[in-house]
């Protein structure tokens, strides 16, 4: 297993890279820069070798010439300068921590937290760095996982803790921390066929009650909506260092399909790191555009947002394959979208009696 | 039997008294519990304001609105002036004289006539609460106040007096008032806020009136204070005679059966504005009417014929017979200054315009267009712009949408002078007031409600250029704030971030501090002005200054050019860097050469100016290389003005050879042409070059 992270004094010289472009070009008599990667899925590929989406060969220049920009170059500098400082002295922070350290940084102050999360991405991109070298971690925890799974946990004084997510957690499972890395957590023996990813929270609790994942041997992942990276890490390494299928339970709808292939191909946000949190061999479960018709699911009509989402999504080459093409204009003809609950229509044991063994079936899982 | 006819009839003429106003109290404005307070209110102010310019007194007026009941909705009000005040033997007839238009023959410019005055809100008062309304009165020659509750009589249709008597009238800080007079009613009525308000009555009015002091208590005990802008009260109008063209058929007959002039062509000289003798005794040949015959004798054929003839139905030689236009002394408007100094007191904002056009005349009747704009931050930006009408000083507050004034706006595509428009017509949004006043000797409404202008080809193109003339203003004043923000940035940005940047990288590196001239004149790559036009609290003066950047690689040249409000009155002082006048209003300065990353600044103040009234300096440049935040110095507007100039100071020469006799001009007036017109509209600027 390669491993993402970065050695202190590796993210120390990349960083250092990024300030010396911009402190090359003063000496130069120049408009200090900063050189990234277009993150627009007009520059997203798919890699081969690594079987995920990454970015392309374009290249945009940040330049100092508009107030804007030369703003964005000096917080990236005092976002380096903190970042070292952290790293000096052992310390970590979240990204909300930042933004509000921020506000003595003067002319170099975030003017809200979405700035400060991008310019941790651009910075990420730039130095082909991971967060977690940063020492910046994510303000909402990872997910929730549930099934016969056992791995151990370094915990807050440094001991290992091993931890089965069905025996040795309550009901609300066993809570995926934000560093998922080999230095956090190992995973160690399983007894299930499969990895179930869920889109809501009503759905997993649901399945939890029914006792789906003792019946069909499975372990139950809460994505909690778009998954948090330490979520599609842990999917990623299940399914790799396990060789176990994930399967991919969402809503019916354009944002569904979005979290989907951010978990199977990559995000766009985060296509410099996709071959560390993508599962190439995810399935899509369900609800698909053709579920909606064929179990006849209470639907809602698709808003003007809905439609603009899947209409971007047709040139997406993430879902140029044919069979997302035909569950995209499926669902546009539809003017339809559903949600997980609705199968409830059928009563509450509908999904695991029928449903998802029905689905199942079809991957041979059950 | 012949008592009792009498009688009845005498009844009959009572109910009439009283039905009259209930009938028509749409038009007396007393049809809703809102509006009848603010046309109290609008009777009692009028009033003070006319009184105090007939005196030539600067008002200071004070409303105070009371609830007493709230559920019965009984408020009192108490209006206060320091204006002449009414002898005592006069007050009866002043507030119970009912329906006596006294102003028929009177042509001039005045506050409105509207409904039946002062006598409209005794009956009111009395009529919803049974009250009577309390007057104190001092005149300047007696040493105590008059006091007295006035009612009616509805039966007999007069006045009532009780509790008469003599009283010291104190004011508020305990010295004798001199003269002024306190009026107190009790009404059934509502307060309410809003656009149709007390509150915006007394604004408006305060804004076409700034040589009034306005303070008004509202119920709630909130104090709201309009001060005094100026000095200067408004000119006295003038009556003047009606114009041929103007008359009705009803007027000129009533004209002829009351005249006492022995010949038709005396009668017509002396009765008429624009009729010389000559013209006279075309009219009455046109109308084939004897020069000699007696007014007195006109039968109704003949008066009908006269009328044609006044109106050129009837030709004399093939065409109509020509008349001079009615003189326009007798309008009275607020002017351009006052209107920018009145909109600036109420509305804080950095951006006023306005303008004045010329006294002009439809249909026999003199009238004169004023707009202002007033734009800027206190407004909200995505509400229709709010529109301020006026009519001979009065605000319209209703029937906005059926209004000529507001048609006029609405006909402007105010998109390409930078506000929002949808289509391209209506009423636009934008973080702007818009005010539009009519003075003229004959206002023409859409009804006897006396709140909306009636339709007026003349009058609506006349009000539309002055608006296209407000919209360029404005358009101007929006680029050069843009591109103002952008100088800015690029300042913040050489001055500050990169500064920053060199620090903060060298730190982290641990290298020295970069050399920064390189980049800066990288980046900027351009001369730029920089100027600032503040009000000195301190020193009572407009402090201007103004810097130029040379952020290119090769050293530079200029003669920079500033705009003053020379014409204005001010005064330029403490100029320590020289230069010299360019042209009336225009200062010039030739700099010495100014080397790459240097810089020079110019600064002077300006006397004679009052707060608001300087707020913006256009800088001009004579020079190769483009300076951003300056124009280019139009040689050909400057020719202009310079030509302007010397034609002003030619009739100012004429003036002080042979001032003019006073009756001659106002005879004479209606020579206002297009191109003799000294008008502020071809000006450099935007001030205006009146001499």
């Amino acid at each position: 297993m390669m491993s993402a992270s970065h050695s202190p004094e590796e993210t120390k010289a990349a960083l250092h890279d990024v300030v010396t472009e911009m402190y090359d070009k003063i000496i130069k008599g120049e408009a200090p820069t900063m050189t990234l990667p277009v993150r627009t899925k007009n520059n997203i590929g798919f890699d081969k070798s690594l079987g995920v989406y990454k970015y392309g060969k374009k290249r945009s220049i940040r330049d100092a010439t508009s107030l804007g920009s030369a703003k964005q170059l000096l917080r990236a500098l005092y976002v380096v300068e903190f970042i070292e400082g952290m790293i000096d002295d052992g310390k970590s922070s979240t990204l909300r921590e930042m933004y509000y350290i921020s506000e003595s940084w003067g002319l170099g102050k975030f003017s809200s937290q979405n700035e400060s999360n991008n310019l941790a991405e651009d910075l990420e991109v730039v130095t082909e760095c991971l967060r977690e070298d940063f020492k910046l971690r994510p303000e909402e925890d990872g997910a929730r996982m549930i099934g016969n799974v056992t791995l151990q946990e370094r915990n807050r004084r440094g001991e290992w803790m091993r931890i089965n997510a069905r025996d040795d957690v309550g009901d609300s499972g066993y809570g995926v921390p934000y560093n998922v890395e080999e230095e956090k957590i190992e995973l160690l023996e399983h007894d299930v066929k499969f990895i179930m990813a869920i889109e809501t929270g009503g759905m997993f609790d649901r399945l939890i009650e029914n006792g789906f994942d003792e019946d069909f041997n499975c372990a139950l992942v809460h994505l909690k909506g778009q998954p948090a990276r330490s979520t599609r890490r842990i999917l990623k390494r299940m399914s790799e260092e396990w060789d176990l299928p994930v399967v991919v339970f969402l809503d019916g709808d354009p944002w569904s399909f979005r979290i989907f292939a951010s978990i199977a191909y990559g995000a766009i946000k985060t296509a410099h790191i996709s071959e560390y949190l993508a599962t190439p061999s995810a399935t899509y479960l369900g609800i698909t555009a053709d579920d909606i018709e064929a179990y006849d699911l209470p639907s809602d009509d698709l808003s003007p947002r809905d439609v603009d989402a899947l209409k971007a999504e047709l040139s997406d080459p993430r879902f140029a394959s044919g069979w997302w093409q035909d569950q995209i204009n499926m669902m546009l003809e539809l003017g339809k979208k559903a949600e997980q609950q609705s199968l409830a229509k059928y009563g509450l044991d509908f999904v695991t009696d029928t449903y998802l063994p029905e689905k199942l079936r079809d991957l041979g899982l059950a | 039997m012949a008592g009792t006819a009498e009688r009845m009839a005498k009844n009959q003429k009572q109910v009439a008294i009283s039905e009259f106003f209930e009938k028509n109290k749409h038009f007396l404005g007393f049809d809703s519990l809102t509006r009848s307070l603010i046309t109290a209110v609008k009777e009692a102010v009028d009033n003070s304001l006319d009184a105090c310019e007939e005196a030539r007194i600067l008002p200071d007026i004070k409303v105070k609105i009371t609830k007493l009941d709230d559920k019965k909705n009984i408020v009192e009000l108490q209006t206060e002036d320091n204006g002449p005040g009414i002898p005592k033997r006069s007050i009866e007839k002043v507030f119970g004289q009912l329906l006596f238009g006294s102003r028929f023959h009177a042509i001039r410019q005045s506050r409105g006539q509207q409904g039946i005055g002062i006598t409209g809100v005794v009956m009111y008062s009395q009529l919803t609460t049974g009250g009577k309304t309390h007057v104190r009165s001092k005149i300047a020659t007696e040493t105590s106040a008059a006091v007295v509750d006035i009612g009616l009589d509805t039966r007999k249709n007069k006045a009532t007096k009780s509790n008469e008597g003599r009283e010291v009238w104190e004011a508020d800080d305990g010295t004798l008032k001199e003269h002024g007079l306190e009026i107190t009613c009790r009404m059934k009525a509502k307060y309410q806020r809003g656009r149709q308000s007390v509150y915006q009555y007394l604004r408006m009015t305060s804004i076409v009136n700034p040589h009034a002091d306005i303070t008004f208590v509202d119920p709630d005990g909130d104090v709201h204070h309009w001060p005094r802008v100026t000095e200067r009260l408004p000119r006295k109008v003038e009556s003047i005679k009606p114009h041929p063209h103007g008359i009705h058929l009803g007027t000129l007959q009533r004209m002829c059966t009351e005249s006492t002039d022995t010949r038709m062509t005396s009668f017509l000289y002396k009765n008429f504005s624009g009729v010389s003798s000559r013209a006279a005794k075309q009219l009455l040949e046109a109308a084939e009417i004897n020069e000699k015959a007696k007014p007195k004798s006109m039968k109704p054929d003949q008066i009908r014929a006269l009328l044609e003839s006044f109106q050129g139905e009837r030709e004399l030689g093939g065409k109509p017979v020509k008349l001079l236009n009615p003189p326009t002394n007798c309008l009275s408007p607020i002017e351009e200054l006052l209107i920018k100094k009145g909109l600036s007191k109420t509305i804080d904002s950095r951006f006023v315009t306005t303008m004045t056009r010329a006294a002009t005349v439809s249909q026999g009747n003199p009238y004169q267009v004023e707009v202002g704009l007033i734009f800027g931050e206190g407004m909200a930006a995505d509400k229709p712009v709010e529109i301020l009408r006026f009519a001979n000083r009065v605000p319209l507050m209703y029937q906005q949408g059926g209004c000529l004034l507001t048609k006029a706006i609405e006909s402007v595509d105010w998109r390409q002078y930078g506000l929002d428009q949808a289509g391209g017509r209506g009423v636009p949004k934008g973080p702007a007031a818009v005010l539009v006043h009519l003075a003229s000797t004959n206002v023409q409404f859409t009804s006897e409600a006396k709140e909306a202008l009636a339709d007026n080809g003349e009058v609506m193109d006349e009000v539309r250029k002055a608006m296209l003339e407000m919209g360029r203003g404005l358009r101007k004043h929006l680029e050069k704030k843009k591109k103002m923000v952008k100088v800015q940035e690029k300042f913040e940005l050489v001055n500050d971030i990169i500064p920053a940047i060199a620090e903060k990288s060298a730190a982290i590196l641990k290298r020295p501090m970069p050399n920064l001239s390189g980049s800066i004149t990288k980046i900027m790559g351009a001369v730029i002005a920089e100027s600032t036009t503040h009000w000195n609290k301190t020193t009572k003066m407009t402090d201007v200054s103004i810097t130029l950047f040379n952020y290119t690689s090769r050293a530079r040249a200029y003669t920079l050019l500033a705009s003053w409000p020379e014409s204005e009155g001010a005064g330029m002082e403490n100029n320590t860097t020289g230069g010299r006048k360019e042209a009336t209003g225009v200062w010039a300065w030739k700099l010495e050469t100014l080397e790459p990353g240097t810089t020079y600044t110019i600064s002077y103040s300006l006397s004679g100016l009052e707060r608001g009234d300087w707020t913006e300096t256009d800088v001009f440049y004579r020079g190769s290389q483009e300076v951003i935040g300056a124009s280019k110095m139009d040689e050909k507007l400057l020719d202009e003005i310079r030509r302007q100039e010397a034609r002003a100071n030619e009739v100012d020469h004429e003036e002080d050879v042979a001032p003019p006799d006073e009756e001659t001009v106002s005879a004479a007036v209606p020579v206002v042409s297009e191109e003799a017109k000294p008008s502020g509209q071809q000006t450099l600027m935007g001030f205006g070059s009146d001499a």
